[in-house]
């Protein structure tokens, strides 16, 4: 029984981490139905931010958080202005091409700025070593990740389903050029939603580094992942995203734990048969 | 209604002398290859091998609109099931091994198109992705079989017809690969025209309407992805005969998507979309990757973002709808 | 006519070799892509060499030509390599990373009269595959099995094996296993993850049910390493004792920034640390730092490279810049010098480095770095996975 608690454990906290990291991603996969497979490389911009901030500009945590978030949307939207809008509403092959693309230009050019070293970002004492759940101790820093993992679910929801903001982005994506006639600048729309995307992007980047540590090429070490992660979802819903990342966060932990050599069948053979039967993912809309 | 059928057969008959220029093209291009690189033939063979991969993503993304990131499943399997019969059963004769690889990757494909088939989409693309991982870590178990991650060697591979040497130089591995690559690029030609594979281009466009005239897309996709699968099983033969080692990468996802970046870079949904994409895709980085093996996966990135900014069809595509449009133009 | 071209080529490349005045030697290795630091450190341990050693042997010029392969592709390594001898008509073949690159150039090695000097490929076999194969890294039995006598020496009787699930990660369980049962020890549990695990709580929750005291664990360098060496200390084992072996890759130089505190007292055999104390490798180190340009990335592959090229000129000496692969090899067996990792030989029979392994540390230095500091010495090690594989 304590063994069954403590994989409990072990699998929230890490489907939790996976959620913050791959939030943004569902954002623009489906809501905006563009395959960025560029998320992971702006996550590794942002971990590199904080990591500069914090080891060389001395700055603290919450602050190398800030600067990695604002800093990783700045950089992005040029790259947005240029690259991304040429791509909206293309086929998704084209999508695949152009984000790729991208993303190992940005791997390239984080190798060539910040050498191929792992980079980690200093904690706080506050979140340094772990708590005791009684039972079993856990990383303090896993137990942020599962609060700022719930807070960011529950914003996003908030601001997808009840807010103005989040009506217009629902009318733009169902019927974009119906949306512009009655006045909704999709435009805009699509900037703030993709500024939104890249800045979770960045916050999974830079909180979910004790677990997927920055390096060169963290943007296609864990681009499956998330992808994975996002479709089992169903692309667009934070509750199925939320879903996904709990059970395939369980299912690969208790594989890992019963049978260790056999963790990675676990996992992907449950992929498929999620799949097999949720065709558009745990809580994909019918379009 | 009989202009339609006019413009039709004008298409074909169009068509037909494309195809007689485009493998006037492959060979002359194969004769350039040889004459421009003839001490690098082992990088044309490489890259003859990858053509016929991506000649078979071609058939089930391009014709049919299946999304996947995991066709490597196949090209893998073909060269795993060449590797085998040679290092374990010592059938070395070229033909066979090459024949081995086709049954490999047909069967691969049978699996795989049964499983990715059955969802559409990003799920799809997960599907795929999921299939190429399990593909993968199946040959790392099996590792008696396959050598594991030190990968399958001691395969050995006697002179084809009895009579040329595979040896260092690669010869008889180049010309036998063209042999092979202008062999299934007839069969295809023949194939894609077909009503099987106006059918396939069909089910692409509109499935619903295919399901009313009483076809079974499902079943004719599948077909798509047998046949496709020994296509991509050819290649991984080649492989394996040429460079007489099969290791994981050939199951990677890796390999899946690079080979998926070809043929959009390319052009999907055209066999010389297909060749054009490999080819300079693999020159181009072999180009540069030599002249900086540091920094060139910048440089690969930025012809990617080129490729979608200037020639949105890939670039056979482009360049293909640049001289049609020349031609409309004209009276 | 086939003969005829094949004749040709014969000629220009024995040709070449005749009256060559610049040598080309071809090194393949992942200069970019997710290994991209440890191709930094071949050439780093290559340039090193050469600043020390100057370019030219006899009246020879050297010419080194690089090659890109990021990750195992033994299609890809043998194609290079074919290039690197047909095309650019280089002499000598080395770096290698992976094993599986290193096998898949073996074949060719024999009918292109070219040596192959393996800079870092650890698997034991490689060197059995041809006899124009010699090695200046080390193989990973060799590497695991004194620390099989520590974990003993250390009074731990039962432990438990963690290793990454592909070739060196089995190799390295074997090792280990073999050597502690011969010291009277009992592996408790032999547990082998996939080498894309992310989250290795699960994995300490195992070795803490196991009941072991030890933990062999043997992982690639990088991310995993570093998410294995925090779920360690993170998940408590390290406070409850669990004592932690390993050989050294795990704690390569320069992982150990980003280990941190994590990594304090971890107990690893190698065959080199940077920290090694003698004037050979105070040298090397001043030199490899210049050529790498940030001493904090400077890790074992460096010297494997640097004693490749010691081998390679060796090589080119005896030959007189004759290519003569059979010549070169044998010109090299038995050789011994001391290296900046120590004294070292190439054993005559398996073409293989014999060396000292080192017992090391992780320690924090007075400025706040930290270093793996070596503690006891096990001389002249051979490679115990030969034997085993016979």
């Amino acid at each position: 029984m304590q063994t069954f608690f403590s994989i409990a454990v072990d699998a929230f906290a890490y489907g939790m981490v996976l959620f913050v990291i791959s939030i943004g991603l569902s954002v623009t996969m489906g809501l905006m139905r563009v395959v960025n497979l560029a998320h992971g490389a702006f996550a590794m911009i942002g971990g590199y931010i904080a990591s500069y901030a914090a080891q060389s500009l001395g700055l603290g945590y919450a602050a190398a958080i800030l600067l990695a978030v604002f800093g990783t949307v700045a950089i992005s939207i040029p790259i947005e202005r240029l690259l991304y809008r040429r791509i909206y509403g293309a086929p998704e092959l084209t999508q695949v091409l152009m984000t790729i693309g991208i993303t190992f230009c940005i791997i390239g050019i984080a190798n060539y700025a910040f050498g191929p070293t792992l980079k980690t970002i200093p904690l706080p004492t506050a979140l340094q070593g772990s708590a005791d759940l009684g039972f079993r101790s856990i990383a303090t820093h896993r137990i942020f990740a599962i609060v700022c993992g719930l807070v960011v679910a529950g914003a996003l929801w908030y601001a997808i389903e009840k807010t103005a903001f989040g009506v217009k982005l629902r009318a733009s994506v169902d019927n974009a050029s119906m949306a512009a006639a009655l006045g909704v600048r999709t435009e805009i729309i699509y900037a703030v939603s993709f500024a939104v995307a890249v800045g979770l992007a960045a916050f999974g980047g830079v909180l979910g580094a004790e677990l997927l540590p920055v390096e060169p090429y963290y943007a296609l070490r864990y681009m499956v992942t998330f992808l994975v992660v996002v479709s089992v979802g169903g692309a667009g819903s934070i509750p199925g995203a939320l879903l996904a990342c709990l059970l395939l966060g369980g299912i690969d932990t208790t594989g890992r734990y019963l049978m260790p050599e056999f963790g990675e069948f676990f996992f992907y053979l449950a992929v498929i048969a999620i799949i097999c039967i949720f065709p558009r993912g745990l809580a994909g809309r019918v379009r | 209604m009989t202009e339609e059928t006019v413009a039709v057969t004008a298409r074909q008959s169009r068509s037909i002398g494309r195809d007689l220029l485009g493998i006037g093209a492959i060979i002359s291009a194969a004769a350039i290859g040889y004459l421009l690189f003839p001490d690098n033939l082992a990088l044309l063979t490489r890259i003859i091998a990858i053509a016929l991969l991506v000649l078979s993503l071609d058939l089930v993304t391009g014709y049919c609109g299946v999304a996947t990131l995991g066709h490597a499943a196949l090209f893998g399997s073909g060269a795993y099931a060449a590797g085998i019969i040679s290092a374990h059963y010592g059938i070395a004769d070229p033909i066979l091994m090459t024949l081995a690889g086709i049954v490999g990757g047909a069967a691969a494909g049978l699996v795989c198109g049964v499983i990715i088939l059955r969802a559409h989409g990003l799920p799809q693309l997960v599907l795929s992705i999921a299939l190429i991982y399990l593909f993968h870590e199946f040959a790392n178990k099996a590792s008696s079989w396959t050598g594991g991650s030190d990968g399958l060697s001691g395969i050995s591979t006697d002179p084809l017809l009895g009579m040329f040497e595979f040896d260092l130089w690669g010869q008889t591995a180049y010309f036998f690969g063209v042999a092979l690559l202008l062999a299934v690029l007839m069969l295809l030609r023949v194939l894609v025209r077909s009503p099987f594979g106006m059918l396939c281009r069909g089910i692409k466009e509109d499935p619903l309407r295919i399901i009313a005239m009483g076809a079974s897309p499902k079943t004719a996709l599948i077909k798509m992805y047998v046949i496709s699968g020994a296509v991509a099983g050819v290649g991984g033969a080649l492989n394996a005969i040429s460079t007489q080692v099969v290791g994981l990468d050939s199951l990677s996802f890796t390999l899946s998507a690079e080979s998926l970046v070809m043929l959009v870079l390319g052009g999907g949904g055209s066999l010389f979309g297909a060749l054009t994409g490999t080819v300079v895709f693999m020159l181009f980085e072999d180009y540069v990757s030599a002249a900086n093996p540091f920094h060139w996966l910048t440089m690969v990135g930025v012809l990617l973002i080129a490729v979608v900014l200037f020639a949105p069809k890939g670039l056979y595509g482009t360049a293909a709808g640049f001289v049609a449009c020349r031609r409309e133009k004209r009276p | 006519m086939k003969r005829v071209v094949i004749a040709a080529f014969a000629a220009i490349i024995m040709g070449s070799a005749a009256y060559a005045d610049t040598i080309k030697i071809g090194v393949v290795g992942p200069f970019s892509g997710p290994f991209a630091l440890q191709g930094k450190n071949f050439k780093a341990g290559i340039d090193a060499y050469m600043a020390m050693n100057g370019t030219t042997v006899g009246d020879d010029t050297i010419e080194v030509i690089y090659r890109d392969l990021p990750a195992p592709d033994p299609a890809q390594s043998k194609a290079l390599a074919q290039e690197l001898v047909v095309k650019q008509r280089v002499q000598y073949l080395t770096g290698f990373y992976f094993t599986p690159d290193a096998m898949a150039v073996t074949p060719i090695l024999k009918q292109a009269n070219v040596p192959l000097v393996i800079m870092n490929a650890a698997t034991s076999a490689i060197v059995t595959k041809s006899p124009f194969v010699v090695r200046t890294s080390f193989t990973t039995w060799q590497t695991s099995t004194p620390i099989a006598k520590v974990a003993h020496d250390a009074g731990v009787a039962k432990v438990i094996s963690v290793v990454s699930d592909y070739g060196p990660g089995v190799d390295a369980e074997n090792a280990f296993k073999a050597a502690f049962e011969k010291e009277g020890g009992q592996v408790v549990e032999a547990i082998r993850i996939p080498l894309s695990t992310n989250d290795f709580s699960p994995i300490m929750q195992r070795i803490k049910d196991s009941g072991a005291q030890g933990v062999f664990a043997f992982l690639p360098s990088g991310p995993t390493t570093l998410g294995f060496v925090k779920a360690y200390s993170e998940n408590g084992l390290k406070d409850a004792g669990i004592k932690f072996f390993a050989p050294g890759d795990l704690t390569q130089e320069s992982d150990l920034p980003a280990l941190g505190d994590a990594a304090l007292g971890i107990q690893t055999t190698f065959h080199y640390a940077v920290s090694h104390d003698s004037p050979e490798n105070k040298a090397f180190v001043e030199a490899a730092s210049k050529a790498i340009g940030s001493p904090a990335e400077l890790s074992f592959p460096s010297v494997g490279a640097f004693d490749g090229m010691k081998v390679i000129y060796r090589m080119i000496e005896a030959t007189g810049g004759e290519q003569d692969a059979e010549k070169a090899v044998n010109a090299v067996k038995g050789l011994s010098w001391t290296s900046p990792r120590g004294p070292v030989s190439i054993d005559p029979e398996s073409r293989h480095i014999t060396q000292n392994i080192y017992l090391r540390e992780v320690t924090k230095a007075d400025d706040g770095t930290y270093y793996n500091k070596e503690i006891q010495t096990f001389e002249k090690q051979g490679d115990p996975g030969l034997a085993a594989a016979r």
